[in-house]
C-alpha cells in the first residue's frame, strides 16, 4: 500500500510536469504574441527592449522555459499583465470559491445519485422508475449554462427567491475573510449555483447505479443473500447497492476533472469568482499569467481528485491489490 | 389441513412439499417448471433427488424457501416446514425459518460468496440476521465452524477470491450449518470440485449430519453419489417426480424406465458393458408432451403412454412410481439394461427430427 501511494505520487509528479511543458509550449506556439498587449510596437524600440527584458523574453526559450519550471514548482506565478498585482494572491480566494461549490455539490450528487439509482434499481419498473429515467436522461443532455440560466430566471427573476449571481452580496464582506463562507449569505447566494450544479451532476450517477443495480440483482450472492435469510434492507445496502457501487466508484475521478474543468461555465453564468471566471477574464484581457495559473491550478485539483478517488476504490474493493 | 392429519402421523417429516406447481413467464411462453411435485423429507433422514439439466431441481429447492426467481410463479400446492406452510406465511416468520430452520448450500457456491465482504463477516451476517449475539460472539462462532469444516480459522478475515474452490465450498458447508438448521437443502455441492474433494466434502457432510443430526436433501446428476449418501431417493423428469422410494429398492428394482435409463448410464462393477445413455433430451418446458412426458424417449412407449398422464402409484413399501406400464416394467428390467433398446429409441427420435 505505502508502495502504491509513493509509485501514484511520482506518476503524478510525472503528469504535472508533461502538463506543464506542454502548457509552456503551446502557449508560445499558439498564434498571437501573449505580450502583445503589454508591449506594443507602438513603443519605442528601446522601451521594448526593457520590457522584453524585464519579463525574461529576451532569454532563449530553454532558459524561459527552466525559469518557468523553477518558477510553478515554488508557486511563483508572476504578475498579472492587467493588474500587476502577484498572480498567487489573485488565485488564492478563487480556489477556495471553486472547490466550495464544486465539491460539496460532486459529493451530493454522487452520494444522492447513487442512493436514488439504488432504491430505482431494487423497486425498479414502476412508472416512478420510468420517470425519473426520462427526466434524468433530459437533464443530462442539458447544457449547463442553459440550466443556469433557466433557473436564474425562475428563482432569481421571477420568484426572487435567491439572488442570481455573486459570492456575498457586494460591500458586505470587504475583507473577503474566512467568516464570510460561514455566513448566511454566501449560504444563500451559493444555493442556486449549487442546486443547479447538483442537478446536473446527479444524473450520471444515478443512471449509472440502476443500471448497475440491475445487473447486480441478477447476482447468486444477491440471491444467496435472501437464502440467508438476511433483511430486505440488508441486502439491499448490504450486497446489492454495495457491489453496484464499483462501476460508478470508477467514474469519479473522470466525472470530477469534468467538473473542475468546467466549472468555467458555471461560474461564468452565476458570477462566481472562481478559477474558472478568472480564467476567463484572464483570456478576455490576454492576461496571459493569470491564465497559464488558473489553467495550472485545474491540472492540480483533477490530478489531486483522480488521486483521492483511486484510494477510495482499493477501499470499496478488497480485489484490487496495490503493489 | 386434513391430509397433513395423516402423513404427520406415520413419520414426522421436516419438509413436507405438496402438489406443487410453479411456473416462470418468459419471452417464448409459460415455462411449466414444477408439475404437482411432492416430496417429503423424514426427520434426520438423507433424500437424494436426481434427473436431468433441467428438470427443474433447482426450482424445487427454491420453491421450498420460497426465493424463486421474480418471474416465477406458484400456481399450486403447499411447502411444509414442520406445521408451517411456507408459501402462505408472513414474509417476516419465512425469512426467520430462512438459514435458521432450512440453509442452502447452492449450486453456484463460488458465486454464492460476496467478492468484497470477508469469508468471516459473511457468516456473521448470517448467524446476526438470527441470532441476538454480539458481533465478536458471531465472530468466534464462525471460526469455530470453519475449523469444524476443515478450514483454518484464521482464513476467516480473507476475501473469497483468496480460497481455493473446496475452502470455498467449505466454507460455505460451515456457514450452511453454524445456526443448526433442522434441513440442509445441497444442491449439487460439489459440481465445480474435483473427484478427490468431492470426496472429501461428502465425507465431511455424513460426518457432520451424523453429528449434528439434520435432514438433508441432496440434488446432484450422479446416481451413484446417491447411493452413497442417501437413504431414498426420487427421481425428476421434465418437472414431475417419475419414481420415489428407499434407495436401494428404487435402485436394485426400479419401476420408471426413465430410472432404469439412468442406472445403466452408472459405471458398472464387471466393466463389461459401457455405460448406455439415454438418446435425446428433454422435451421443451414450454411445450410440454401431453400424456407421460417420457413418452418421446421412452424404449417401452405405446399410444396409451401419449395420451394419458400416469399418476404415482405405489409399487412397493414405501416405493412409488409413474408409469402406465409399471406392473410390466419387472419383465423389461432385461430389455432395459441391453444398449439396442435404447438405440431404438435413437433412430426413432432422429426420424421425427427430419
Ligand atoms: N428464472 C427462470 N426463468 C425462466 N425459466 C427458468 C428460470 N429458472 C429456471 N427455469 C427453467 O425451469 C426449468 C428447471 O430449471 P432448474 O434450474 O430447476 O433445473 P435443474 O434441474 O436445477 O437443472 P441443473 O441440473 O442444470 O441445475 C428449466 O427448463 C429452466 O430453463
Ligand atoms: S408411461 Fe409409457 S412412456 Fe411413460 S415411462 Fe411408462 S412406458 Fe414409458
Ligand atoms: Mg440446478
Amino acid at each position: 500500500m505505502r508502495r502504491y501511494i509513493v509509485r501514484r505520487l511520482i506518476h503524478m509528479v510525472i503528469t504535472l510536469f508533461a502538463m506543464m511543458t506542454i502548457m509552456f509550449f503551446m502557449f508560445r506556439l499558439l498564434p498571437g504574441d501573449p505580450t502583445m498587449t503589454m508591449i506594443s510596437s507602438v513603443m519605442y524600440p528601446k522601451a521594448q527592449e526593457a520590457m522584453r527584458a524585464q519579463f525574461g523574453l529576451d532569454k532563449p526559450l530553454i532558459e524561459q522555459y527552466l525559469i518557468y519550471l523553477k518558477n510553478y514548482s515554488t508557486l511563483n506565478f508572476g504578475y498579472s499583465f492587467h493588474s500587476s498585482r502577484e498572480v498567487s494572491e489573485l488565485l488564492s480566494g478563487r480556489i477556495v470559491n471553486t472547490l466550495v461549490l464544486i465539491l460539496p455539490s460532486m459529493i451530493v450528487a454522487y452520494g444522492l445519485g447513487a442512493l436514488l439509482g439504488a432504491l430505482l434499481g431494487w423497486y425498479r419498473g414502476g412508472r416512478f422508475e420510468t420517470s425519473v429515467v426520462f427526466v434524468a436522461t433530459a437533464l443530462q443532455a442539458a447544457p449547463v449554462f442553459w440550466l443556469g440560466m433557466l433557473a436564474i430566471l425562475l428563482f432569481s427573476i421571477n420568484l426572487g427567491w435567491f439572488p442570481p449571481g455573486h459570492l456575498v452580496t457586494p460591500g458586505m464582506f470587504p475583507d473577503q475573510d474566512l467568516r464570510m463562507y460561514v455566513s448566511a449569505d454566501f449560504l444563500h447566494h451559493l444555493a442556486l449555483p449549487f442546486l443547479v450544479h447538483t442537478a446536473y451532476q446527479i444524473c450520471f450517477p444515478l443512471l449509472l447505479m440502476r443500471s448497475s443495480m440491475l445487473a447486480t440483482i441478477g447476482e447468486d450472492f444477491v440471491e444467496f443473500a435472501r437464502i440467508k435469510g438476511l433483511r430486505e434492507r440488508k441486502i439491499l445496502f448490504g450486497h446489492a447497492a454495495r457491489n453496484s457501487l464499483l462501476p460508478v466508484a470508477t467514474t469519479i475521478p473522470m466525472i470530477l476533472s469534468w467538473a473542475l474543468a468546467g466549472s468555467v461555465v458555471i461560474e461564468t453564468v452565476f458570477s462566481w469568482p472562481g478559477l474558472g471566471k478568472l480564467m476567463i477574464e484572464g483570456v478576455q484581457r490576454s492576461d496571459f499569467p493569470v491564465v497559464q495559473a488558473a489553467f495550472f491550478l485545474i491540472a492540480v485539483l483533477t490530478i489531486i481528485g483522480t488521486f483521492t478517488a483511486d484510494l477510495l476504490y482499493g477501499l470499496l474493493d478488497p480485489r484490487i491489490v496495490y503493489d | 389441513m386434513s391430509t397433513q392429519a395423516g402423513s404427520k402421523s406415520a413419520v414426522p417429516h421436516v419438509l413436507d412439499i405438496r402438489d406443487l406447481c410453479v411456473r416462470f413467464r418468459t419471452k417464448r411462453g409459460i415455462a411449466d417448471a414444477l408439475d404437482h411435485v411432492s416430496l417429503s423429507i423424514p426427520k434426520s433422514a438423507s433424500v437424494g433427488l436426481v434427473g436431468e439439466s433441467g428438470c427443474g431441481k433447482s426450482t424445487l429447492m427454491k420453491a421450498a424457501i420460497d426465493v424463486l426467481a421474480e418471474n416465477a410463479e406458484v400456481t399450486a400446492g403447499s411447502v411444509y416446514y414442520h406445521d408451517l406452510d411456507l408459501l402462505a406465511a408472513p414474509a417476516e416468520t419465512v425469512r426467520q425459518k430462512r438459514w435458521a430452520g432450512i440453509s442452502m448450500i447452492t449450486q453456484s457456491a463460488l458465486n454464492a460468496l460476496n467478492p468484497v465482504k470477508k469469508v468471516g463477516d459473511q457468516i456473521v451476517e448470517a448467524i446476526r440476521a438470527h441470532r441476538n449475539m454480539s458481533r465478536k460472539d458471531a465472530w468466534a462462532r464462525a471460526e469455530e465452524m470453519l475449523q469444524l469444516v476443515g478450514v483454518d480459522p484464521k482464513r476467516a478475515r480473507e476475501y473469497p477470491h483468496q480460497f481455493s474452490g473446496g475452502m470455498r465450498q467449505r466454507a460455505i458447508i460451515a456457514m450452511s450449518l453454524v445456526l443448526s438448521p433442522d434441513l440442509v437443502l445441497a444442491d449439487e455441492p460439489t459440481t465445480s470440485l474435483d473427484v478427490i474433494v468431492q470426496d472429501q466434502i461428502f465425507r465431511k457432510i455424513r460426518s457432520l449430519q451424523e453429528e449434528l443430526g439434520f435432514s438433508l436433501l441432496l440434488v446432484t446428476h450422479d446416481l451413484g453419489v446417491v447411493i452413497e449418501n442417501c437413504d431414498r431417493i426420487a427421481v425428476m423428469y421434465a418437472g414431475q417426480v417419475v419414481e420415489e422410494g428407499p434407495v436401494d429398492q428404487v435402485v436394485n428394482t426400479p419401476f420408471h424406465p426413465y430410472t432404469l435409463g439412468l442406472k445403466n448410464s452408472l459405471p458398472r462393477i464387471d466393466a463389461v458393458s459401457e455405460p448406455i445413455a439415454i438418446p435425446g433430451g428433454p422435451p421443451d418446458p414450454i411445450e410440454m408432451p401431453k400424456g407421460c412426458r417420457f413418452a418421446p424417449r421412452c424404449p417401452f412407449a405405446q399410444d396409451a403412454c401419449r395420451q394419458t398422464k400416469p399418476e404415482l402409484v405405489s409399487v412397493g413399501a414405501g416405493h412409488r412410481a409413474a408409469c402406465i406400464r409399471q406392473a410390466e416394467i419387472p419383465g423389461l428390467r432385461a430389455e432395459a439394461a441391453k444398449i439396442g433398446t435404447w438405440a431404438k429409441v435413437a433412430v426413432k427420435s432422429e426420424e421425427v427430427v427430419e
